[in-house]
């Protein structure tokens, strides 16, 4: 093991030296933070910031809600509460048509299904064949590009 | 020991290294100037893709294959991130990219962005994104890649979600389940920042949630850089400053900066729940959590699990995610402990040699 007693300091370049400084400096300063602000002091005290924050502004909040309420009741508006429950209908409704396209698309494949096994049988017609066929075509393209294309 | 003699001031050195570094101080200011003005623009997430499904705010992607059929992998690969910032660091950058990795590897892979929630979704829990969402999302993805079984890959909160959804579907058609970082045990409550500061009788959680609704990703961000406050406000910005020289530095923080900046609000219900009923109540591992009624239990988790977890996670503590390993009733599990942090583990080149191939030689086991 060697040391120099300049260790970090080199003469002829100065501004390594003070990158050494600096970046020792930091290393510290960051350690010293990271295990400050894993103390119970220090949650105490973010968590007491942050309660008074929320304390101080919950009056001017509501009130500053209470007359956008009133204001855009009175021009005739929709207020805030009620954009947000049409939007939540919305999803429900959105999340709805979704199932249905699924079972809708799982009833055409078994139709399709069952009209390629009653052609095979000669149970129905080519005619009857051919429009369960199309049936089938009905199913929603799928959107995966050509393997050739990739 | 041995002591060497201080060096000697030799002015033709000091000379060149003053000078190498106006240079570099030259050079840095053009990069500067093109900072201060936005000229200097990088885009994430650039692997081809296209949108297969919506629902809300939620999209479900899928990324082009980029290897001919036969070599692909029967089974596909679902990404699911956290409900905190978006899901593009699973693609970062082209050549850092675990997304185009994977793809170039063989898998189907898709991707869940969960979207910006708006006001009107401050109602969903993680009961709705592990077993509403996350489902129709999976059912959505089957149906694309016309195959049952598939892949799960979940990171951070992302792989909570996942770990319900599989305890709670055990027979939708997961095969496997990669957890990176996954915050699922919250016993210790000695470990880390986020358990003390959450644990604190000061911290309304409840007062927070009503005055916002959604709680802003400002918050949330402001919390994450608390952790480590002097990395995240002063050394992050100098490893800029010491590098404005180097493009290819520049540009990849300038990648990690997008994302890091780019937060998205914590849907309230789900914030209020993952505070109260999972970092102070620890009720997933404790048995206790009810969801659609019944309890999640992670021993019906059947699919086989490769737990990653990063040894300097400053943001998951790794105990968080081992004592997981002996809940999960499968039978094939692996515990993988990498180097690096919680972001880092599956970005940057210390990802692309160790993480990503480790990843995806487990997976291609279990993908025929």
């Amino acid at each position: 093991m060697s040391q120099s007693p300049t260790d970090g300091f080199n003469p002829n370049d100065p501004i390594g030296t003070w990158r050494t400084i600096r970046d020792a400096n930091l290393d510290a300063w960051a350690k010293g933070m990271a295990a400050l602000v894993n103390t119970e002091v220090f949650a105490n005290a973010i968590g007491l910031q942050l309660d008074t924050l929320l304390a101080a502004s919950a009056p001017i909040r509501q009130a500053v809600n209470q007359y956008m309420e009133t204001y855009l009741s009175q021009i005739n508006m929709p207020s805030r509460a009620e954009v947000i429950n049409l939007a939540s209908r919305l999803t429900n409704i959105e999340m709805r048509l979704d199932d249905m396209q699924v079972q809708l698309d799982e009833l055409l494949q078994a139709v399709h299904g069952l009209a390629v096994v009653a052609s095979a049988n000669g149970a129905v017609s080519p005619e009857e064949a051919a429009a369960g066929e199309a049936e089938g075509a009905a199913k929603p393209r799928r959107t995966r590009k050509p393997a050739t294309e990739s | 020991m041995t002591t060497q003699s201080p060096p000697t001031l030799d002015v033709e050195q000091l000379t060149h290294n003053l000078y190498a570094e106006m240079e570099r101080l030259g050079k840095s200011t053009d990069t500067l100037t093109k900072l201060a003005t936005n000229r200097l623009n990088v885009q994430i997430g650039l692997t081809p893709k296209e949108v297969i499904w919506t629902l809300n705010k939620m999209k479900l992607y899928h990324f082009y294959p980029q290897t001919p059929p036969e070599q692909r992998k029967p089974v596909p690969l679902l990404l699911v991130f956290a409900l905190i910032n978006r899901p593009d660091i699973f693609d970062l950058r082209p050549g850092n990219s675990f997304v185009e990795y994977m793809v170039r590897q063989g898998y189907e892979v898709y991707m869940l962005d969960w979207g910006r929630p708006g006001p009107e979704d401050a109602g969903y829990d993680f009961e709705d994104f592990s077993l509403k969402f996350l489902p129709r999302a999976v059912r959505a993805m089957q149906r694309h890649s016309g195959t049952r079984e598939f892949s799960m890959c979940g990171w951070c909160i992302g792989a909570t979600i996942t770990v319900i959804y599989a305890a709670m579907r055990p027979d939708d058609g997961l095969r496997n389940l990669v957890l990176l970082t996954a915050p699922l045990d919250f016993g210790n409550k000695e470990a880390g920042p986020f358990n003390k500061w959450l644990n604190t009788p000061y911290y309304n959680v409840d007062e927070l949630v009503r005055q916002f609704g959604n709680v802003p990703g400002e918050i949330i961000d402001y919390g994450n850089k608390m952790l480590k406050p002097v990395e995240n406000w002063v050394l992050n910005y100098l490893k800029l400053w010491d590098n404005l020289d180097n493009p290819a530095v520049v540009e990849s923080w300038l990648a990690m900066n997008n994302w890091v900046t780019d937060g998205v609000n914590f849907p309230g219900a789900a914030f209020r729940q993952w505070i109260v009923e999972f970092f102070r109540e620890n009720r997933l591992m404790e048995g206790t959590l009810q969801m659609e009624g019944r309890t999640v239990d992670l021993r019906n988790v059947k699919a086989s699990v490769l737990n990653v977890i990063a040894d300097r996670d400053h943001i998951v503590p790794t105990c968080q995610s081992v004592t997981a390993m002996d809940k999960f009733g499968s039978r094939d599990k692996l515990l993988l402990e990498m180097k690096g942090g919680h972001i880092g583990l599956m970005v940057g080149s210390g990802a692309s040699k160790r993480t990503w191939p480790q990843i995806e030689a487990w997976l291609a086991k279990r993908s025929q």
